[in-house]
């Protein structure tokens, strides 16, 4: 963090410093380390400023892997599409829980550390930083001369006046003064201290911390995120049953979620044409018609990439999108079996080459499936179809058919983007390439799959953090606390009065300042104004004694500083 | 700062600070790698009950409501598969068995023939059924009724509109859920998950006999 150090000793004594690391360590040579010993010892290490340093640094290494390796949460696909590519590394990389690291216990681990680090850094801190911002300056010491900055004069003032007014101008220009005890009353001099608005944004900034790391909390603990898939002309509700994915605060339950439903009416991406970023998205837009609870007034709304949906509580982000082609089969018996939009997901290789499966459970006389590749600007390279542009200017389907048992009756749910062919058959040797209208005839009269067209589909991030804008205010306020914090210093200034060795001389005044924690200057000239200041005080007051004024000077024109 | 200068002023101490400080430091690290190692263990046991959807599974649980106790289902209107419009509050007055399903659903296809023989049990002495159809299309839901013989309509739910009425009286977190409904309209009984022949008839038996 900062060097913002509780200042709970004084900048005199080097010996007095804060030393912010745990001492009497195991190695401490005497006495017997007991358990409690060990507890305390492994506490102050915890606490310490190196450890929370060391575990700031672990959590930014820890989500270097989020960063590079798909996630569960935000990218399932390419978490498969990782299986296939690495079939060896992949599980191992699932057992480390990289492929979800956000959630991996290890992560949660360095987090609870953290958070048990600084709470337990900033806790006793806070208090000692209230405690700080509430203490008078030191007494003044005796030697001022001896100060980084110091001036001397003399004034014709006796000395208890010449502190009076003394304190009279640090105290108009906003220090905080201390003068002798009663029973000290035998020295004139004033100690004067002001900037104590850092320690107060010291104390800003580590509450203000506290407060991010209890939104944090509170997000993870009262939120959800959530995420659907939705095609073009289809709805949902924000349900579970709803949702794809559904990943709840641990205080969350299904009843928790925003009664909103959701239209997407239209979804429209442009891409640019030509020149070098050719086939690079110029633009999204996904207009939505929603209902914040059922039966509310419906209203429309265009998501953007950048520009989410508030809706009930939740945020409803567009984070993707891609084509679902629409097939129509029939059966055997000539019944129309299946006819739907079916969304197929963006591959790596570019352009929207996408990759899905038709899954027919109730098909007679036997179960049927496709694996499928849409391709949006289609051309025939070699016998093979390439994707030229993601458009779907020129779209095309290639589709493989297949007979037998889904294994959909019974056992585990499935994914929809995998097609389990272990009980079926091949029925078409080669891929089958279908323009849309086409139809494929399936072999021994088992009825046939038409491509009749294509929608697009967006998927959805849907989430609820009420930790948000909590952690928000608390950022900002521990930014202030922290510009606060450098940029004001604890300055102090002290000012002595002696009389002469004889009358004649009048009172000797000392001034003394210092800069408690002066890193960039600028002490120098505002000590110097304030000498200044001081002694023409003094000179004034002077030349009008209160008490026994020794001649008259009515005509004199300088009254001001009375 | 200050403290650096002062122990460089001493260079006979030099050397065993810097060496007691090295071993701190590998002490600390160990501390905080055996710390993490329990942390780990912790959040891992902890953390298994709170892994995402937690919906269709086969382990199903029945909840029974008790008479005063039972929460009044929501009114609902909605097209059948076949294209006729039903209206909920017309089944007031009877029991009626109300099954959450998709033909996408593996353990829907899995109890289907189960709630078709008790449907064919129950339906002759007064019992009706209804099918809440989510996230389905028309074509495949009705070629699911085909292939599994069921007998009684389904209102499309699409969009799961129905289903997030009923979640606020009963959690329900995915299909199959299947809700047995009292003759004043209540919720007597729920099934999350697959149902079993003697789980469902035992309500449904039960809420039969309540008279009226």
């Amino acid at each position: 963090m900062t060097d913002v150090r509780a200042p709970e000793t004084d900048p005199f004594d080097p010996a007095a410093e804060p030393d912010d690391h745990p001492r009497p360590g195991p190695s401490s040579p005497g006495a017997a380390f007991g358990p409690a010993d060990w507890l305390k010892w492994g506490w102050r290490q915890l606490t310490s400023m190196r450890i929370a340093l060391i575990l700031l640094f672990l959590l930014a290494l820890a989500s270097v892997p989020g960063s590079m390796l798909p996630q569960q949460g935000s990218n399932p696909s390419g978490v498969q599409q990782y299986y296939t590519s690495h079939p060896d590394l992949a599980p191992w990389l699932d057992r480390l829980g990289l492929f979800n690291v956000f959630a991996a216990p290890w992560f949660a681990a360095i987090y609870l550390l953290l958070f048990a680090s600084l709470v337990g850094c900033v806790v006793p801190r806070t208090f000692r930083l209230a405690g700080s911002a509430r203490t008078l300056p030191p007494r003044a010491p005796r030697h001022l001369a001896r100060l980084p900055r110091s001036a001397e004069y003399t004034t014709a003032l006796p000395p208890q006046e010449a502190v009076e007014v003394a304190a009279r101008v640090l105290s108009g220009r906003g220090f905080r003064l201390r003068r002798p005890d009663d029973a000290d009353s035998s020295q004139d001099w004033v100690s004067a201290e002001k900037g104590y608005l850092r320690e107060a944004g010291n104390l800003l900034f580590h509450l203000a911390l506290l407060g991010v790391l209890v939104s944090v909390a509170l997000g993870g603990l009262f939120g959800y995120k959530a995420d659907r898939l939705l095609v073009q002309g289809q709805s949902f509700a924000d349900t579970v049953s709803a949702l794809d994915e559904w990943h709840p605060g641990r205080f969350v339950t299904a009843a928790d979620l925003g009664p909103f439903t959701m239209t997407l009416n239209r979804f429209d991406a442009s891409y640019i044409a030509s020149g070098e970023q050719r086939g690079q998205p110029s633009s999204f837009d996904a207009r939505v018609t929603y209902t914040e609870h059922p039966g509310g007034p419906a209203r429309t709304f265009d998501l953007d990439v950048n520009r989410p949906l508030s809706v009930d509580g939740a945020k409803v982000y567009l984070i993707g999108h891609g084509y679902a082609p629409e097939f129509t089969v029939t059966d055997a018996r000539g019944h129309v079996v299946y006819k739907q939009p079916t969304p197929f997901v963006a591959g790596a290789s570019g352009n929207f080459l996408s990759e899905g499966v038709v899954k027919v459970p109730d098909a007679q006389p036997e179960q049927l499936g496709f694996t499928g590749v849409f391709v949006p600007t289609a051309v025939n390279v070699g016998g093979t179809l390439e994707s030229v542009f993601p458009a779907a200017d020129n779209p095309a389907v290639s589709l493989i058919a297949y007979a037998g048992n889904l294994g959909m009756d019974s056992g585990a749910p499935q994914s929809v983007y995998e097609l389990d062919t272990s009980a079926m058959h091949r029925l078409t040797a080669s891929p089958q390439v279908l323009q849309p209208g086409q139809s494929l005839k399936l072999p021994d009269g088992r009825g046939t799959v038409t491509f009749t067209g294509y929608v697009p589909w967006v998927s959805l991030a849907i989430t609820h953090d009420p930790g948000q804008l909590p952690a928000l205010i608390c950022g900002i306020a521990s930014l202030g606390g922290l510009l606060l914090s450098f940029m004001i210093r604890r300055r102090r200034v002290f000012v002595r009065a002696r009389s002469g060795p004889s009358a004649q001389n009048g009172t000797t005044v000392q001034v003394g300042g210092l800069a408690r924690t002066d890193a960039g200057g600028g002490f120098e000239a505002e000590f110097a104004g304030l000498a200044a200041e001081l002694r023409s005080a003094h000179e004034q007051a002077a030349q009008i004694p209160p008490v026994q004024p020794p001649q008259q000077q009515a005509a004199e024109p300088r009254h001001e500083g009375e | 700062m200050l403290r650096a200068l002062s122990r460089g002023t001493l260079p006979a101490r030099a050397l065993p600070v810097r060496a007691r400080r090295r071993r701190r430091v590998v002490l600390a690290a160990i501390v905080l790698a055996g710390v993490l190692l329990i942390v780990v263990l912790v959040t891992s046991l902890a953390g298994s009950g709170n892994s995402g959807v937690s919906t269709v599974g086969g382990n199903a649980s029945t909840v029974v409501y008790q008479a005063g106790h039972r929460p009044l289902a929501p009114e609902f209107t909605g097209t059948t598969l076949t294209g006729s419009k039903l209206s909920f509050s017309s089944y007031r007055g009877k029991v009626v068995v109300l099954n959450f399903w998709g033909s996408w659903c593996v353990p829907c296809r899995e109890e289907a023939p189960i709630l078709a023989a008790v449907a064919g049990k129950y339906q002759p002495s007064g019992v009706s059924f209804l099918g809440v159809d989510v996230r389905d299309t028309t074509a495949s839901a009705l070629a699911f009724t085909h292939s599994f013989h069921v007998a009684y309509p389904s209102v499309i739910d699409q969009s799961s509109a129905i289903t997030l009425d009923f979640t606020a009286k009963v959690p329900i977190a995915g299909t199959p859920t299947t809700l047995v409904v009292d003759r004043t309209g209540h919720i007597a009984g729920a099934v999350f998950g697959t149902v079993t022949y003697p789980g469902l008839t035992a309500i449904v038996a039960k809420v039969t006999a309540e008279g009226g």
